[in-house]
C-alpha cells in the first residue's frame, strides 16, 4: 500500500473523528476569546493529550492550532479586537465591512479564505515538503534582516492613506520594541527595573489594548456626547454573490503565494503573513483606496495569506525538527514524547505519518469551515445585546484573557495602557496598524541585524545573495510608488501643454 | 445609557482585580500535621510546552498521588526566568507555594535582576540537562581539538550561537574559551532552536545548547556533536565523547529542581521531600523526562543545596565582571 492510503486510513478509527470534533470545538473556543492564543491553548491541552495515543493525540492537537484559525477572525471581524495575533490583519477590513452592515458576508468570506488559505498550506506540505525546508534553511540572521526590512516598508501601506501619520505610528511602534533587554548583551534598556519588561513590552496584551480596549474605551466617550454609534445589528447577505466571488479570486492567490512562503521561513507566522499578504494584495488591487474601509479584497488577502502559514510551518517542523512557529514549538516537545522524532528520517521512516497529519489538518480544516459556516448566526446573536452590556462583557473578557496569558496582573496594566494610547491615536487619527508592525519587526530587525553583524560583520548581508534580493525588494518598494507618481504627473502635464498648444 | 455602560465597566474592572486578588492566596494559619489540606500550587517560571514545563508538570502529577492533594502548575514567564522567581519568593512560606527552580535560579542575581538563591527552600533536583557543542554536518571541524586550534588561530573568529543574552549556554561557551587560553564569539538567538537551526545551515561555526536539542539533530546527521560537558558519555550520544576526555575538563549545563519560599516549617518540607523522591523516583517520570531527551536525577534536599551553593559560587566567578 502507498504510504498516501496507509496514512489516511489510519484516520479512519472513530477515537479519531472524535479527538478531532473535541480539537475543533476547543480551538475555535480559544481562538475567538481575546487573549487566548493557538499556542497556550496547544500547550495546555498536551498536558491531557500525552497520555492518548500518538495520532489521537496529534488529532486534538493539529485541530486546535488549524481551528484557533478560524475562530479567531470572530472578535476581529465584530469587535476589532484580534483573537489571535494572527488576526490583526483582519481587523483592517472586517471591522470596517462590519460597520457598513456587512458583518455576514464579512464572517463568511474570510471563513471561505481561510479555509483556502490552510488546504494550500496542506498541499504544500504533502508535495513539496523536502525541497521546501532545504528552502528554509538558508534564511539565516542576514536574510532574517533582510526580509524584516522589506516588511517595515509596508508601514506605509498600513498607514491607510495618511502617510505622516502611519510613519509617526511606524516610529512610535519601533520605539516601544527597544524596551526590554538588548538582545545581545542582555543589558536593560527603558525596563525601569520592572523585570516584566525584560522581553520587551507583552505583545498580546498591547495588541487587545490597541484595538479592543481602545474601542470600547471609544464607544464610551462617544456615548457621553449623546452621539451613539449604531451598533452593528444589520448582517446583511451572508453568501458572497458571484460578484463577490470574483473580486475574491486575485487576493486568494497573493494571499496563498505570500503566506506559503512566510509559512516556511522559520519562527515567523500568521501575524506577520496577514499583514504582509494585505498589503501586497493593495499594492496589485484596481482598487487601493478601498484598503483598510471595508475592502472584501483586503479582507480575504489578509486572511488567505495567515492560515497558508500553517502548512508552511508543519512543513519545517517536521521536515527538519526545528519549530516552525511558537504552536509547532510546544507539538515538538509532546511529539517528542511520544516516539515521534521530527527530521529528515522522519519522511524516510514513516512516510504515512506524515500524510496522517495532512489528513488530519484536512478534516480538520473541513470541519472548521462548516462550524463557522453554521455557527456564525448564533454567535452574531451576542452582537444584538444592548451596548452597554456588549461592552462591558468585551471588556471582561480581554481582561481575564490577557490575566490568563501569564496569570500577570502586570499585563492586565499594559493592555489598559495600551488602551489609552490607542484611544488616543484613534481619536488624532493615526491608524493603529503601524504601530504593530513596527512593535512585531523591531525587535525581529534589531536582533538580526546585530546577530549578521557578530557572525561576520558588514560582509555576512552583503555577501548573501538572498539578503541583497530582499533589500533591492524593499528600495524598490518604497521607491516606485513615487517615482511612478512624479511620472504619470509630468505625463499628464505634457498631455495638458500639447491640447492647449493645439487648440 | 451613559452611567450604565460606565457602572458596567468599572464592575467588570472591580471583577478582574478581585479573580486576581483570589489567586493570590494569603498565608493559611493550620496545624502542620494537617499539611497538606488543599491545593499546592507550583509556580514554573517559563511558558506551558517547553522542557522546563513538561518537566515540571510530570513530577507534579507523580507529586499528587503521595500529596493526596492535586497540584496546580502557574506559568508566570518573562525576564529570563526572574519574574517567576521572583513571585515564587515573594509567597509565604507555608508549603502551598512550591516552584521550578532552574540553573537560571543562581545566575540571574549576577545579571542586575533581584534572584537570590537563598530566598528558597529547596526540596530536591530532578532533572540534568548537560551542555554539547555541535558543528554544521559539513563542518571541516571533525574534533573539539580542531575547533578550539581553529579559534586559537584568531581568537573570537569562531562564531557558536545560543539560545539567549545571558543564558547558560552562553556561559558555557565563554568557559570553554577560558579554559582553552582561547576566546570564542558567542552569538545570542531567541531561543534554543534557532540557535541549533544556524548551525544546521551553517550560518555559524558551531553551537552550543542543551543534549536534548542537538542529539536528534546529530542523529539525523544535520549536525555534529563534538562533545558532551559532562562527567559521564551520554546514552542518547553513544559515540560522543565528553570534553573531559578530551582534555578539556568543563561540565557544565542545565538543571531542574522543586523548591520553595525559605523558611518552609518542618512538617511541610519533610512531607514534600518525601513526595519528591517518590514522585522522582516513579517510572512514569523517568520514562518521560528520558523519551524528551534529558537526564532524569532524583538529588535529595541537603545535596541538592550543596550542588546550588557550588554553582552559585562558580557562575559568581564566571558572570562577574562581564556585562
Amino acid at each position: 500500500m502507498s504510504p498516501i492510503v496507509e496514512g489516511f486510513s489510519a484516520l479512519l478509527d472513530p477515537m479519531i473523528l472524535l479527538c478531532i470534533a473535541a480539537g475543533a470545538l476547543l480551538g475555535m473556543l480559544v481562538g475567538a476569546f481575546p487573549g487566548v492564543t493557538a499556542t497556550m491553548a496547544v500547550a495546555l491541552a498536551s498536558g491531557f493529550t500525552l497520555s492518548l495515543e500518538p495520532l489521537p493525540g496529534l488529532a486534538v492537537l493539529l485541530t486546535i492550532y488549524v481551528s484557533a484559525n478560524f475562530g479567531d477572525r470572530v472578535p476581529a471581524i465584530l469587535i476589532n479586537t484580534p483573537g489571535t495575533p494572527a488576526s490583526i490583519a483582519t481587523t483592517f477590513d472586517g471591522y470596517a465591512m462590519a460597520r457598513k452592515g456587512k458583518a455576514g458576508l464579512a464572517l463568511t468570506s474570510s471563513a471561505f479564505a481561510s479555509a483556502w488559505g490552510t488546504l494550500v498550506g496542506i498541499v504544500l506540505l504533502m508535495v513539496a515538503a523536502i525541497p521546501l525546508s532545504r528552502l528554509a534553511l538558508n534564511f539565516g540572521p542576514a536574510e532574517m534582516f533582510a526580509l524584516v526590512v522589506f516588511g517595515l516598508t509596508m508601514m506605509i501601506g498600513v498607514s491607510g492613506g495618511r502617510i505622516v501619520k502611519g510613519l509617526i505610528a511606524g516610529g512610535f511602534g519601533l520605539l516601544l520594541a527597544t524596551v526590554g533587554r538588548d538582545p545581545i548583551t542582555g543589558t536593560p534598556r527603558f525596563t525601569f527595573g520592572a523585570s516584566e519588561l525584560s522581553d520587551g513590552i507583552p505583545f498580546i496584551a498591547a495588541i487587545i489594548g490597541l484595538f479592543g480596549i481602545a474601542e470600547v474605551m471609544n464607544q464610551i466617550l462617544v456615548h457621553r456626547k449623546g452621539r451613539g454609534v449604531e451598533p452593528i445589528k444589520d448582517f446583511g447577505r451572508w453568501f458572497p454573490t458571484r460578484e463577490d466571488w470574483r473580486t475574491m479570486f486575485k487576493p486568494l492567490a497573493i494571499g496563498s503565494g505570500v503566506g506559503g512562503v512566510v509559512g516556511i521561513v522559520p519562527a515567523t507566522g500568521g501575524d506577520i503573513a496577514g499583514i504582509l499578504g494585505w498589503d501586497q494584495a493593495r499594492r496589485l488591487s484596481k482598487h487601493p483606496e478601498e484598503f483598510g474601509k471595508g475592502s472584501l479584497e483586503g479582507l480575504t488577502a489578509a486572511d488567505t495569506s495567515s492560515n497558508s502559514t500553517l502548512g508552511g510551518s508543519v512543513t519545517t517542523t517536521l521536515a527538519l525538527g526545528l519549530p516552525g512557529d511558537s504552536v509547532m514549538a510546544v507539538m515538538i516537545g509532546s511529539m517528542v514524547v511520544w516516539g515521534i522524532q521530527p527530521g529528515p528520517s522522519l519522511f524516510a521512516n514513516q512516510p504515512d505519518l506524515v500524510y496522517s497529519i495532512a489528513g488530519i489538518m484536512l478534516i480538520a480544516t473541513v470541519v472548521a469551515l462548516v462550524i463557522s459556516v453554521l455557527r456564525m448566526r448564533g454567535v452574531a446573536k451576542l452582537l444584538e445585546l444592548p451596548q452597554h452590556f456588549l461592552w462591558a462583557v468585551i471588556l471582561v473578557f480581554c481582561m481575564v484573557g490577557t490575566y490568563a496569558v501569564n496569570n500577570s496582573v502586570f499585563d492586565v496594566a499594559v493592555m489598559l495602557v495600551f488602551g489609552v494610547v490607542g484611544l488616543f491615536l484613534k481619536r488624532f487619527g493615526i491608524p493603529p496598524g503601524p504601530v504593530v508592525l513596527g512593535l512585531i519587526l523591531g525587535g525581529l530587525a534589531e536582533g538580526n541585524l546585530r546577530r549578521a553583524l557578530e557572525i561576520g560583520g558588514p560582509a555576512n548581508i552583503l555577501t548573501s545573495p538572498i539578503a541583497l534580493g530582499l533589500l533591492a525588494v524593499s528600495a524598490l518598494a518604497l521607491l516606485a510608488p513615487p517615482l511612478r507618481n512624479a511620472w504619470r504627473a509630468r505625463r499628464a502635464r505634457a498631455a495638458e501643454s500639447t491640447t492647449t498648444a493645439t487648440s | 445609557m451613559r452611567s450604565t455602560t460606565f457602572r458596567l465597566s468599572a464592575a467588570a474592572l472591580a471583577v478582574t482585580a478581585l479573580t486576581a486578588g483570589c489567586a493570590d492566596r494569603g498565608g493559611v494559619s493550620e496545624d502542620a500535621s494537617d499539611y497538606p489540606s488543599q491545593e499546592v500550587t507550583l509556580v514554573v517560571p517559563y511558558d506551558a510546552g517547553g522542557a522546563s514545563d513538561l518537566a515540571a508538570r510530570t513530577l507534579a502529577s507523580e507529586m499528587e498521588d503521595t500529596l493526596g492533594q492535586s497540584i496546580v502548575v502557574e506559568n508566570r514567564s518573562g525576564g529570563a526566568g526572574s519574574v517567576g522567581l521572583e513571585n515564587l519568593a515573594s509567597q509565604s512560606a507555608d508549603g502551598y507555594t512550591i516552584g521550578y527552580l532552574p540553573v537560571e535560579s543562581v545566575m540571574l542575581g549576577y545579571q542586575g535582576y533581584e534572584v537570590d538563591p537563598v530566598d528558597y527552600d529547596l526540596i530536591g533536583q530532578m532533572v540534568s540537562v548537560p551542555a554539547t557543542i555541535a558543528v554544521p554536518a559539513d563542518s571541516p571541524y571533525e574534533t573539539l581539538e580542531d575547533l578550539v586550534e581553529a579559534a586559537r588561530s584568531e581568537p573570537g573568529s569562531i562564531a557558536v550561537s545560543n539560545s539567549g543574552a545571558g543564558s547558560i549556554w552562553e556561559a558555557a561557551t565563554t568557559e570553554l574559551g577560558q579554559a582553552t587560553d582561547t576566546e570564542f564569539q558567542p552569538v545570542p538567538f531567541d531561543g534554543g532552536a534557532p540557535a541549533v537551526t544556524a548551525a544546521v545551515g551553517g550560518q555559524v561555526d558551531a553551537v552550543v545548547a542543551g543534549i536534548s536539542e542537538t542529539a536528534p539533530a546529530h542523529a539525523d546527521e544535520q549536525v555534529r556533536v563534538l562533545a558532551v560537558f559532562d562527567a559521564e558519555p551520554s546514552e542518547s550520544l553513544p559515540d560522543v565523547q565528553t570534553a573531559t576526555e578530551q582534555g578539556v575538563d568543563i561540565v557544565i549545563g542545565g538543571w531542574g529542581g522543586i523548591g520553595a519560599p525559605a523558611g518552609l516549617p518542618d512538617g511541610a518540607r519533610s512531607t514534600l521531600e518525601e513526595a519528591f523522591t517518590e514522585a522522582a523516583s516513579s517510572e512514569d517520570f523517568q520514562t518521560i523526562i528520558t523519551d524528551s531527551g534529558n537526564i532524569p536525577v532524583n538529588v535529595p534536599s541537603d545535596e541538592f543545596a550543596e550542588f546550588v551553593d557550588a554553582e552559585y559560587a562558580r557562575f559568581g566567578e564566571l558572570l562577574e565582571g562581564q556585562d
